[in-house]
């Protein structure tokens, strides 16, 4: 039997992700992220997915950004709300509402733009979210990993859930080692990986998918 | 209140510290205040925050008190303009506060009173940043903003709280690279002191403290004016000048990992 996979979020690359992770064998079930803010939406979404998938291998949650950058002075508070706060609340509700349908050997992976380690400029908003994100996942690692539960981090190029604006916001000073940002075929085979029982050691852990741009620990 | 002298590493200089009442932020507050600068308390309660102001100025420092509720943008707005009124400028904001509902426990457990923390944390600084942008850009000064390791290292007991702080951590990291064109620094420090709320934390689990000392290399826990205070004085003066989008942790030791 195929990886039952819930999948929740927004954009290009979170939909190309779903079409190779199905194409790898897995039973993919979406979640539209705008559902997550309300608690009760969010648990109702979660549940009739789960319940399409009878049981939940892996949680995959892609954090989606806006189009273009925007100076944190000129971000009204309602974008700030979308690109950060919502996100945030929206992470906390998808892991409360999954975590019945998780057991031993379940992964949970949040999808993150490595700006959350290094910042990006006219992209706080995500990146702010993005660090919350890592943070919440491993203190999830922490708290499910007695029951069998683990959790990763898969960091891609800003560009990549950001749009094309954020290519240079990372800040590196030599660009991909492998001569590319990457891409959704890219992430499936790390997340495919991921579920397999053979990486179920590592839990609360930031793999860096970038191609070789952002090297820091 | 100590009247101790510094050096003068902030004479001059002009800063606002929320939630500096008490605990960390008072120790910033009087930190800064030894070495030269004007300080603004800004406290959700003016009972608690002008006793403190008043400490400061009977040791011969200049120092005031607003009331400000950090959840409040019209709130950090007037902290800001009495801070301009009372001292003409400001140099650098330091947004410590921190609110809400923080309970330990699993995570499915995370009721809507978190919200309240990611409005003191998260919220508060978006707020604190846009409204202290222009004068901090005026000044070439600094914005300085408290997180936690356990933003770092995640907690198992604090989840939504490590989130948080977290997420504050990497709003530095990105508005570190927007205003340092604008001669604005940004900065975090994650500190372990002796606080009213971690000495409520030790009463609730007595072997809290033996814990976090038994992990410290230095084997004690800090105290919000000597040890951490120094750091904010620190990241606030010139001394610091090229330093910006970094978080200090002021532990002890007890986390390694950044």
């Amino acid at each position: 039997m195929g990886t039952r996979t819930l999948l929740c979020g927004v954009g290009s690359l979170s939909d190309d992700l779903v079409a190779r992770l199905r194409a790898r064998g897995h039973l993919v079930e979406a979640v539209d992220p705008s559902l997550l803010v309300a608690r009760t939406d969010a648990a109702n979404a979660v549940d009739a997915a789960a319940g399409s998938l009878g049981a939940v291998d892996l949680v995959v949650h892609v954090l989606a950004g806006p189009d273009g950058p925007t100076p944190l002075v000129d971000l009204s508070t309602d974008a700030w709300v979308d690109s950060c706060e919502d996100p945030m609340v929206g992470a906390l509700h998808l892991l409360q509402a999954c975590r019945s349908h998780l057991g031993a050997g379940s992964r949970v992976v949040h999808v993150v733009p490595t700006s959350a380690m290094g910042g990006a400029p006219g992209f706080a908003a995500t990146s702010t979210a993005a660090e919350g994100f890592r943070a919440l996942n491993k203190s999830v690692a922490r708290q499910w990993g007695a029951d069998g539960i683990t959790t990763a981090v898969v960091a891609v190029a800003p560009e990549l859930l950001l749009g094309p604006a954020a290519s240079s916001a990372g800040g590196a000073l030599t660009g991909p080692a492998l001569g590319r940002t990457g891409g959704a075929d890219d992430l499936a085979g790390i997340v495919d990986a991921l579920a397999s029982p053979e990486a179920a050691f590592t839990t609360g852990s930031t793999i860096v998918a970038d191609g070789g741009t952002w090297m820091a620990p | 209140m100590s009247t101790d002298r510094g050096v003068g590493l902030l004479e001059g200089r002009v800063a606002l510290i929320t939630g500096g009442a008490a605990g960390i932020g008072l120790g910033i507050a009087t930190a800064m205040a030894r070495e030269g600068a004007a300080v603004v308390l800004a406290a959700r309660r003016i009972e608690n925050g002008e006793p403190a102001a008043k400490a400061l100025r009977d040791a011969g420092h200049r120092a005031l008190c607003v009331r400000c509720d950090v959840t409040s943008r019209i709130d950090l707005e007037s902290a800001v303009a009495a801070t301009i009124d009372g001292f003409d400028r400001l140099d650098c904001f330091v947004h410590n506060a921190v609110g809400g509902s923080a309970t330990p426990g699993p995570l499915e457990e995370v009721d809507d009173g978190w919200l309240g923390l990611l409005a003191t944390t998260v919220r508060a600084s978006f707020d604190a940043a846009q409204v202290a942008h222009p004068h901090l850009a005026a000044a070439g000064g600094s914005f300085l903003l408290l997180t936690s390791a356990a933003g770092m290292e995640g907690s198992a007991n604090l989840p939504v709280y490590a989130m948080v702080k977290a997420s504050q951590r990497a709003l530095a990291k990105s508005l570190s690279r927007e205003w340092g064109p604008d001669g604005i620094r940004v900065n975090c420090i994650a500190p372990v002191a002796r606080t009213p709320a971690m000495e409520r934390a030790y009463l609730a689990n007595p072997e809290l403290e033996e814990r976090l000392v038994g992990r410290t290399p230095l084997r004690r826990i800090g105290e919000p004016t000597e040890d951490v205070g120094p750091v904010a004085v620190f990241l606030a003066s010139n001394l610091a000048r090229f330093v910006t989008g970094q978080t200090v942790v002021v532990d002890g030791g007890g986390f390694l990992g950044l």
